[in-house]
């Protein structure tokens, strides 16, 4: 039992080892199947097969076909020239408009197998070779260059004899790039391509295609180089040549267009001095004399009702700080009775700050200030800075009558109050200082000061038989000499410094000058007050003394001492002279000066200027503007310096 | 108004005159390339419209590829004689390839009739196959007397003989045999009619080249 059951198992065993045997064993080859057929020329054709699986025999494969029409089968003539499995047709066996019947047989030792039929017609399966000699050159046109292609057919392919009639193609595309652009050039076998890129390097393919066939595969690349046309380097620094002048038209034109403000803005025009008669080139000459006297208007006064205006163009304000300040002093012999206004008293007269000088001022004050000047100082004077106003109008007045000079109507509106104030003081007497000593100095500044009428000087200081300017000198230098007899009774140092400041020597000489009693300035210093009474119709504003525990008299310049209200502050804007009011005793009191603000350019002569006070006379003090509070004016406030 | 007619009748008869006139003897064979091309262009514009027709009914009717083997295509022209290759094309006389064009232009006129006859009457296909098939029927009739008039200008200029029969005649149209055609299936039909119309472009262009090469050969 268990033997025969070992053997049934042992023969199972056999039996499934026998079907592996078998596997081995060969079999019919696989069915090869026919994968094309072409003609180069239209006049031979080749085929190619795939074969199967060789059934592990050695298989052999037989290609037979048949024609049209005929029953006739043929082996392929050719196994070897066109390669392996394949079969080639020549030029005896080819037979065009003709229908092949084409097989392929596998064989082996087993048997053999039949692929699948294909019929094919030699006209249609026409694929030519490349076109051959393909030459690209560069040609120029007008100076652009272009590439001109030129081929020929593939040799085998007839075209010659009308056989074949082929149809090109060409493509082209820049190194490196992966587009080509394609052109499609028909029957010729030239073609012009254009639109080249400069320096660029170009490939070039053509193909061909019988009229009813198959494209032929790309003819080998071509390469050529296109000349450098366009000279980029040139070209981009034409573009910014062209650029750059364009916006340098541009700007050119902006600034002619503009060069008006332009000028104005580079080259601020430098104003000149606003002298009438005043020649540049004398002065650089270095004669003063001449440049004074072309100063000195022939005219002036101006016996004619003439433009006040015009006059007051011409003069210049001449503040004369310290000497102001000196007169104003009340305890000394301010005697040009000069109130100087409150240097502070300046509107924008430009003319004005060259003329601020006190000591100008102050001769300003004791000569009769022409209406033409404009002092926009404004002199509200009461009390005894009015007193000293007074004074000094005083003065003024005489010398006005004196020189026959600009009656009180021939005050403009803007100067409104000295007129008033020449005509109720003539009873002061003038007694003009004379001190030579001191006139040069004083003539000096007093004319380098300001153009303030000369007459008024002299006729203050002097006789009125002078001419107007050596009026003006005399009575300049007479006023200097007079106003620096307050300066010698109120020695005062800082205004002789300011005094020197403008060249002052006489200054010094000045204060130590005898007191000048003989000074009798008219000026309506000290303690008198005078009160602005009233503007009366020829705008002359008059004053009248106001009853003060303030000694009258004496003189202008008075040193005060205790409040002292001969300042002139400023003339507001109801023409009120604004007098301030100091509670010192150093003050000086200076010839009220009026300034009208109405021209920027007309002098001041009390205007207070510490720069500008002449030497003769005043301190200069810096022009201070305080209101008095009740309406007074101290025009000794402007001078700091200490008159005593 | 008499004197009109007669003028009228006058220039009717007179024939269209070529660009240049009959004396000069390079003007002529200018002309004979005209229109040797243009009977080229005809042919290839024919057998344009037989290629796309025979697609049009391959799509239709389907025919396995065994069968395009099996029809064995026993067209009707087969009985006419026609170069194979292009030795035997170029081996031919002038005159014989000159007959054989005519010959297959001849026998082509009824068949493709009669097919555009049952297109129409056919309504599977459409219009625009209808249409087709009527420009193919006139184009052979076309083609024929454009050859026939190259023939005559060639034989005008002693380039052939006149032994090229006209094939006009109603005798060449007997020749052929009408029976044939009418057994035909209309795929065969349009099958036979392309292998024809490719023939005789071929054989167009070979005349071409062969008598007036230097005009774009």
């Amino acid at each position: 039992m268990m033997k025969k059951f070992g053997e049934v198992i042992l023969l199972l065993l056999l039996l499934s080892f026998v079907p592996h045997a078998e596997v081995t064993r060969y079999s019919l080859p696989g069915k090869p199947a026919l994968t094309r057929c072409r003609s180069p020329e239209k006049e031979t054709f080749t085929c190619w097969w795939e074969p199967g699986s060789d059934g592990g025999l050695p298989t052999t494969y037989a290609l037979y076909y048949r024609k049209e029409n005929s029953e006739m089968v043929y082996e392929c003539p050719d196994y070897h020239t066109a390669g392996k499995n394949s079969c080639f047709f020549n030029k005896n066996d080819t037979s065009i408009w003709v229908n092949y019947n084409i097989t392929v047989v596998a064989s082996n030792a087993l048997g053999s197998t039949f692929s699948d039929p294909v019929d094919i017609d030699v006209v249609y399966i026409v694929k030519p070779n490349p076109p051959e000699k393909v030459a690209v050159t560069v040609m120029e046109d007008k100076g652009w260059p272009f590439l001109r292609v030129s081929w020929e057919p593939p040799h085998k392919a007839d075209t010659r004899s009308g056989w074949i009639t082929l149809i090109y193609e060409l493509r082209v595309k820049l190194e490196g790039e992966n587009e080509w652009e394609m052109h499609l050039a028909g029957q010729q076998k030239m073609f012009n391509i254009f639109s080249l890129r400069s320096g660029g390097r170009y490939l070039v393919q053509v193909r061909c295609k019988p009229d009813h066939g198959f494209w032929s595969e790309w003819s080998s690349a071509s390469h050529i180089k296109v000349p450098d046309y366009f000279h980029r380097e040139r070209s981009v620094w034409i573009l910014i040549t062209v650029f750059f002048a364009f916006i340098f038209l541009i700007v050119s034109w902006c600034i002619h267009i503009n060069s008006h403000s332009l000028k104005h803005c580079i080259l601020p025009p430098v104003p000149g001095p606003k002298i009438r008669g005043f020649d540049k080139q004398l002065l650089k000459n270095g004669k003063s004399e001449d440049i004074f006297s072309a100063l000195v208007v022939s005219d002036f006064p101006p016996t004619s009702s003439s433009n006040y205006e015009d006059l007051l163009v011409e003069y210049l304000e001449v503040y004369i700080p310290e000497e102001q300040e000196l007169i104003l002093e009340e305890s000394k012999d301010l005697q040009d009775g000069c109130l100087k206004p409150k240097g502070s008293t300046f509107d924008s007269d430009s003319g004005r700050g060259s003329c601020d000088s006190h000591t100008l001022l102050m001769d300003k004050c004791g000569e009769a200030k022409d209406d033409g000047r404009q002092t926009d100082q404004d002199g509200t004077q009461t009390g005894s800075e009015a007193q000293r106003q007074q004074a000094a109008w005083e003065q003024e007045a005489l010398t006005y009558a004196h020189e026959d000079m600009i009656s009180p109507d021939m005050s403009s509106g803007r100067v409104k109050t000295w007129p008033s104030v020449f005509s109720p003081l003539p009873q002061y007497s003038l007694s003009p200082l004379n001190q030579p000593s001191s006139l040069e100095t004083a003539k000096q500044h007093c004319l380098s000061d300001s153009l303030f009428p000369p007459s008024s000087l002299s006729s203050y200081l002097t006789q009125p038989g002078q001419s107007t300017k050596e009026a003006l000198r005399s009575s300049c230098s007479d006023f200097c000499s007079s106003n620096k007899q307050p300066l010698l009774l109120h020695p005062q140092p800082d205004a002789r410094h300011q005094l020197q400041a403008r060249s002052d020597v006489s200054i010094s000489s000045i204060s130590h000058k005898e007191a000048p009693a003989g000074l009798q300035l008219p000026t309506v210093r000290s303690t008198e007050y005078v009160e602005v009474h009233t503007v009366n119709e020829e705008d002359m504003v008059l004053l009248h003394p106001v009853p003060s525990g303030h000694s009258h008299g004496k003189g202008c310049l008075q040193t005060h001492q205790g409040e002292d209200y001969s300042k002139v502050n400023g003339v507001d804007k109801n023409n009120v002279l604004l007098l301030q009011r100091e509670v010192m005793e150093e003050q000086v009191d200076m010839c009220p000066c009026e300034n009208q603000d109405a021209n920027g350019a007309t002098e001041s002569y009390c205007t207070s200027s510490a720069q500008k006070s002449i030497p003769c006379i005043h301190t200069a003090l810096p022009v201070q503007e305080e209101k008095a509070v009740n309406g007074y004016v101290d025009t000794a406030t402007m001078f700091p310096l200490p008159i005593h | 108004m008499l004197v009109c007619l007669v003028f009228c009748g006058k220039l009717t008869t007179v024939d269209a005159a070529p660009l240049c006139t009959n004396a000069q003897a390079g003007c002529h064979v200018l002309s004979l390339a005209n229109l040797f091309d243009r009977v080229i262009q005809h042919s290839a514009r024919m057998h344009g419209i037989s290629n796309d027709l025979h697609s049009e009914f391959e799509v239709y009717f389907l025919p396995s590829k065994n069968q395009i083997g099996r029809v064995s295509r026993n067209c009707h022209t087969s009985s006419i004689l026609t170069p194979n290759g292009k030795e035997n094309a170029q081996r031919m006389a002038r005159e014989e390839l000159t007959e054989v064009i005519l010959k297959l232009l001849v026998a082509w006129r009824d068949p493709l009739w009669h097919f555009h006859q049952s297109m129409a009457h056919h309504h599977d296909f459409n219009n625009f196959s209808s249409n087709k098939s009527l420009e193919m029927s006139d184009m052979v009739h076309e083609l024929r007397k454009g050859v026939q008039k190259v023939v005559e200008k060639m034989q005008m200029l002693g380039i052939i003989s006149n032994s090229v029969s006209n094939l006009a005649s109603p005798e060449a149209l007997l020749a052929s045999d009408s029976a044939e055609w009418r057994l035909m299936k209309d795929y065969d039909l349009l099958y036979c009619f392309r292998r024809d119309s490719n023939k005789v472009q071929n054989y167009l262009k070979i005349l071409k080249c062969r008598i007036v090469p230097e005009h774009g050969c």
